[in-house]
């Protein structure tokens, strides 16, 4: 978690470095000059850090408005002669595909390289998607680190992919890449050479008159992908093993350390591939003839097991009878069961059990888990929560109550961001959609058009400010254009906080912490002639009446509840006391039943059973004073606010 | 060699900053690590754990199998009881901060959170040693309580399990921040060293 | 279809869902669950009790008239047409500020202008409008304030909202002037606050005086549309609602007339179920006199209400003259026959808990 180490010129020292780290290390090491990215977890950090590099290295950085215009910049750079490297989440490639698909048909210049991180287990986003279907659907290479260190070496390696081919590649991490750290050697960093030119002969072109002759190049691409010999694809293990461990990613270290833990070393073969897609097919193919039994371990989807399974079954008489074990045969299975969660090693000692015939080993966890060893003390789960003193906490108590108020059963869609914690208990379970970015706006016009078929509940959509930009305006148009009615609430924390606070449009600061002019939604919202109100949510009762107003009017309506996200906040100004004057508040006694602590579930809000009364934890509290204006005592005291 | 030390937590106290901690350190040493985070919960209260594997050179996954935790670095007891029992066994060595952090659940009175004693007691039972204190008191000490996550680290650091030197964390430390934060992490991490470093000097017992 | 006690769960399917909620303020002012906006009043959040002070303020849950009867005068009531009062007048200030700002005779204000000019309350509750919005309610504690807050509403401003909040801010000795279900969930709240029931109000006090205001019916804020669809685009300066109709006079002085019909649909549907037009259990209860604009009809219901009038007349604050005998008769018609009609569309399950003497008292047309 260090810039210092991934700016660090002093080629063959050992850094500890996280995978995003590694990832921008590479990119310099390859001499980027370009890179583009709209944040999204888990690989958020590369674009921060190299942003915050750009000066020092002369290179061009921004946070792009989201994913398809991100990659159609680093295009750009790429046609004009600089090496590019595009950042996203899975997300953000489905964003991005329909330019993707055009651009490998094109085919592009100097290396463009993107980077995806998936997010097995959907630790820090919304979904597990495979990034490699749509690698495929593109007809665009995949290279795949197993570590930290390699992740540098293969980002490098893929903008030499991709200046050979003059195609683009893309280099899918997984958070136990992006988000896991290890050592990394340093490489040397050069200096970037000439200037970015087009010269007048060059085209990149996808004429509609000769897609099937660009469709045979691209194929021609992949097959040469697939013969190249890569330092990444390897193997070890005794030779002509009859069980062999096909593998790639973090996944692949399980699976050795599973091996090593059985005591199969000496029986079980570990075929590493570093591209996995398209499938390096005669190395493959040289293990599968002495392989009687394969395991997979991939994640997520069965993508490896489907192409080596094909191969095999084109190639029968040369690889003879082999039994193949992973998600389609549900050896591989976590349990959430195959091809569902991440994997680690005690899955894939599963598997190598049942395959390799070994009685199960015993557990290594002691005592055991069961009654009566365990006397039991509760494990509580941890639900996740609004920060203290966020404002999207207060926005959605406001807007509850005023769809209480409006009594007439309201319809809240929602989106992607933080706010999207408005699904559970401390958004008070408002949300009744969550989709994809931008979804809540388009989903609430589509709602309220049904109007015209007899739909009579008022609809708001909720939706943040950096994904206000991202995916908001089209729908916001076409709500105008086709009249639908509903209240749109941009919960505008100033910030793109889900994934740490990187920079956007509305913020004035560009992602190589230059001033940038910044872009109002009340202006982007007025252009499109729709009518925009402003209001701070923390004065909640005011709040409350605004957006009851706005549900009255019926009409197509923005509505930005405006604070600044509590964590950026907490870090610039001095902030207020808050405390609960315990002899004013009435405990257990004052009917409230706990407002503060149980309902408004601010995690600063506790209660103090010795005392039975409430009380703030003033270490986690950050001063908002929201609470003190919803005690029905006015128990809890707010000194020192500006 | 292969040191499994689980640093467990919730979100927003600091996991990744102690992870980062040792495992740089450890590089430091010239020795191998990997750490396995998961920060999608960072600051919103759910629960979080970083897997850090310590090696010579060895190349390890991020994350450790069930049960063969050495090492647990608790930031929060109930965090701490849950993650060894999964990851621990009867050879695990548990740094505990005693003081709670109470889940959504236990704040709107549905749960009770359990008492410090009956956590302390069932890890004493399930790990073979546990040394606890308010690592967010000593940090309070320090100068804030948010410094909880180094206090303990230097406790971690100072009880001699891992073959890192003190100059190693302390020059990791150093380089992680600058001015003011640099002077109230180190003074933490040298906080938490004496709550331990006493002790153990005169048993070390690495475990490598 | 009552029950005995209830939570905010009954609250909102006896009350609220039934549209019987008059607006009060009583139940929000005490809870931090429920909210009230343009004069709706809703649970916005279950807090899972199920019994609660929400349910025991209500006007509009059962309500044991008697039983306030005792509580405020001390024993059952002798008038069943007017409620209880020892004299009823003819009022109107005298201080030229207030008739100008008034509706009628300005009495309300000038009384709460004595009360507050004399040490003897610290703040009223009142409410306070423009006349294109619904009026919010407001602690009024200067002479400024007061004439802020006069003139006539005809919405159902949510006043008692604001009590408990006047009353942790430090006001000891308060005002409230309230339509007639104010009143009784006033009533009903200053009960259980001396039963120590009522945490959020002192059992000790506060020290209220109750004006309550004499209402047939309060409009929705549908009302404010209305309004405005009438007077275009020209500035309104006063509404009112005399025998003839809607009179609106507008900015330029010009007056525009409306037939009362026209804003009988604005109703609020909670009002035609109201037993109790002159605000019944007040210390004074002050309204139009349906005759004389310039003039108020006061009637003076508790000593305390006896004692303010004679003093706030001995002062010269305000002037009072007989109430017309021949003038008298169309009050108590219209009282007894709004009166009647609510008993005879109430059968045995409503909110009013009527002892069977006074309701035989009304039936046998003792008017």
């Amino acid at each position: 978690m260090s810039i210092t180490g991934v700016k660090t010129d002093r080629p063959g020292q050992a850094v500890l470095l996280t995978g995003n780290e590694a990832v921008a290390r590479g990119a310099l090491e390859a001499g980027v000059g370009f890179a583009s990215s709209y944040p999204g977890s888990p690989t958020a950090e590369v674009l921060s850090i190299l942003g915050r590099l750009a000066a020092e290295f002369n290179l061009y950085a921004e946070w792009s408005i989201n994913e398809i215009v991100a990659l159609e910049g680093a295009a750009a750079a790429s046609f004009a002669g600089v090496r590019a490297l595009c950042v996203m989440k899975p997300d953000g490639l489905n964003v991005a595909i329909d330019f993707l698909t055009t651009l490998a048909m094109s085919g592009t210049k100097s290396g463009l390289v993107i980077f995806v991180g998936d997010d097995p287990n959907a630790h820090s986003s919304i979904k597990e998607e495979d990034s490699r279907y749509l690698a495929k659907l593109a007809h665009v290479p995949v290279l795949e680190p197993a570590t930290v260190a390699e992740a540098k070496e293969m980002v490098k390696v893929a903008f030499e992919l991709s200046e050979t081919l003059r195609y683009p590649v893309i280099v899918r991490g997984v958070t136990r890449i992006c988000h896991a750290s290890g050592n990394v050697v340093l490489g040397a960093l050069p200096p970037r050479e000439k200037a970015p030119c087009i010269p007048p002969e060059e085209r990149f072109l996808t004429n509609p008159g000769a897609v099937p002759a660009y469709h045979q190049k691209q194929e021609e691409k992949l097959r040469r992908a697939a013969e190249l010999e890569l330092p990444f694809n390897r193997y070890e293990g005794p030779a002509g093993a009859e069980i062999l461990v096909i593998g790639c990613g973090p996944a692949f270290l399980y699976a050795r350390e599973a091996v090593a833990s059985l005591g199969l070393t000496d029986r079980v073969g570990l075929l590493k591939l570093g591209l996995t897609w398209p499938l390096p097919e005669k190395l493959v193919l040289n293990r599968l003839r002495s392989a009687k039994k394969v395991i997979f371990a991939e994640e997520t989807d069965p993508i490896l097991e489907e192409s080596v399974t094909s191969l095999a079954a084109r190639h029968w008489s040369a690889v003879g009878e082999i039994s193949f074990f992973g998600k389609n045969s549900a050896h591989v299975a976590g349990p959430f069961g195959p091809g569902a969660g991440e994997l680690n090693v005690d899955i894939m000692v599963k598997a190598l059990t049942a395959v390799a015939g070994l009685p199960v080993p015993e557990p290594a966890v002691s005592p055991p888990q069961d009654p009566p060893f365990a006397p039991g003390v509760p494990v509580i789960d941890r639900e996740l929560a609004f920060c203290a003193g966020c404002p999207h906490r207060a926005s959605f108590w406001a807007v509850r109550a005023a769809l209480e108020l409006d009594g007439r059963n309201g319809f809240v869609t929602g989106d992607i961001g933080c706010y999207t914690l408005g699904l559970g208990r401390t958004g008070y379970y408002l949300l009744r959609t969550a989709h994809c970015m931008g979804a809540s706006v388009g989903v609430a016009a589509g709602l309220s058009k049904l109007a015209r078929l007899g739909f009579g509940q008022p609809v708001v959509a909720v939706i943040g400010d950096s994904t206000f930009f991202h995916a908001a305006v089209p729908a916001l148009i076409d709500a105008r254009y086709n009249q639908a009615r509903f209240l749109c609430v941009v919960l505008d924390n100033g910030t793109t906080a889900m994934t740490g606070h990187q920079p956007h449009p509305g913020m004035g600061i560009n992602a190589m912490g230059e001033k940038a002019p910044a872009v109002a939604i009340e202006e982007v919202v007025a252009g499109l002639g729709i009518p925009c109100t402003i209001q701070d949510p923390y004065d909640i009762r005011t709040t409350v009446r605004v957006v009851f107003d706005l549900l009255q009017q019926n009409q197509l309506h923005v509505l930005v509840l405006r604070r600044e996200c509590a964590l950026t906040a907490a870090r610039q100004t001095k902030k207020p006391r808050v405390y609960v004057d315990q002899e004013r508040c009435l405990g257990d006694a004052c009917g409230c039943v706990r407002f503060c602590s149980r309902v408004f579930s601010c995690p600063a809000n506790i209660w103090d059973a010795a005392a039975g009364k409430a009380r703030i934890d003033e270490a986690v509290c950050t001063g908002c004073g929201v609470c003190a204006a919803n005690c029905p005592q006015q128990a809890i005291v707010v000194e020192g606010r500006e | 060699m292969l040191i499994n030390l689980i640093i467990a937590g919730v979100g927003g106290q600091g996991n990744v900053l102690a992870s980062q901690i040792v495992a740089g350190a450890a590089v430091k040493e010239g020795l191998t690590a990997v750490v396995g985070e998961t920060f999608g919960a960072s600051q919103r209260g759910g629960s979080v754990m970083s897997h850090v594997r310590i090696t010579r050179g060895r190349e390890v996954g991020p994350l450790i199998p069930r049960g063969q935790a050495d090492l647990l670095a608790a930031l929060e007891p109930l965090e701490c009881l849950r993650v060894l029992r999964v990851f621990g066994n009867r050879e695990t060595r548990v740094i505990m901060n005693e003081r709670p952090n109470y889940p959504i659940s236990v704040l709107q009175g549905e749960a009770a959170y359990p008492s410090l004693d009956d956590l302390k007691a069932e890890i004493g039972k399930l790990a073979r040693l546990i040394l606890s204190f308010s690592a967010t008191d000593v940090a309070q000490q320090a100068g804030s309580p948010v410094a909880a996550n180094v206090v303990l680290t230097g406790a971690l650091a100072g009880t001699g399990f891992l073959p890192i030197a003190l100059d190693s964390y302390r020059r990791t430390i150093a380089e992680l921040f600058t001015g003011n934060a640099r002077e109230l992490n180190l003074r933490a991490f040298e906080l938490g060293l004496e709550r331990t470093g006493r002790r153990v000097a005169q048993s070390p017992r690495r475990l490598d | 279809m009552f029950s005995e006690q209830g939570g905010p769960v009954e609250l909102k399917t006896q009350v609220q869902d039934r549209n019987m909620c008059t607006a009060c303020g009583a139940c929000a002012g005490l809870c931090p669950y429920i909210y009230t906006v343009r004069e709706k009043v809703a649970v916005i959040y279950p807090c899972g009790r199920t019994a609660g002070s929400c349910y025991r303020v209500c006007p509009r849950t059962p309500t044991a008239l008697g039983e306030l009867d005792r509580r405020v005068f001390g024993a059952p009531r002798t008038d069943h047409v007017l409620g209880e009062h020892s004299a009823i007048y003819f009022s109107r200030a005298q201080d030229k500020e207030i008739n100008a700002r008034a509706q009628y005779g300005g009495t309300v204000t000038a009384l709460l202008a004595f009360l507050l000019q004399q040490g003897r309350i610290d703040a009223a509750l009142l409410a306070r409008g423009n006349g294109a919005a619904p009026p919010e309610p407001f602690v009024a504690a200067t002479r400024e304030d007061l004439l802020a807050g006069a003139g006539s509403k005809y919405s159902a401003c949510p006043t008692l909202a604001v009590l408990p909040q006047a009353v942790r801010e430090g006001y000891r000795r308060l005002a409230v002037v309230g339509r007639p279900c104010q009143v009784t969930a006033l009533r009903k709240m200053q009960g259980l606050a001396r039963e120590g029931q009522l945490p959020h109000l002192p059992a000790a006090g506060p020290d209220i005086f109750v004006i309550g205001l004499f209402c047939f019916w309060a409009l929705t804020p549908a009302f404010y549309t209305f309004l405005a669809q009438k007077a275009g685009s020209a500035e309104i300066r006063k509404v009112d609602i005399p025998a003839e109709g809607l009179k609106l006079t507008l900015a330029g002085g010009q007056e525009l007339l409306f037939p009362v019909d026209e804003v009988r649909p604005l109703i609020r549907p909670a009002c035609p179920d109201c037993f109790d037009p002159t605000a019944e259990l007040a210390d004074v209860s002050v309204g139009s006199t349906e005759y004389d604009p310039a003039w108020n009809t006061l009637l003076v219901r508790t000593p305390a209400g006896k004692a303010l009038v004679e003093e706030a007349r001995a002062a010269g604050v305000i002037a009072l003259k007989p109430y017309p005998e021949e003038r008298l008769p169309l009050l108590r018609r219209a009282a007894l026959n709004k009166k009647r009609r609510v008993l005879s569309a109430q059968k045995g399950d409503g909110y009013l808990h009527l002892p069977d003497d006074y309701r035989q008292k009304l039936q046998g047309g003792i008017a």
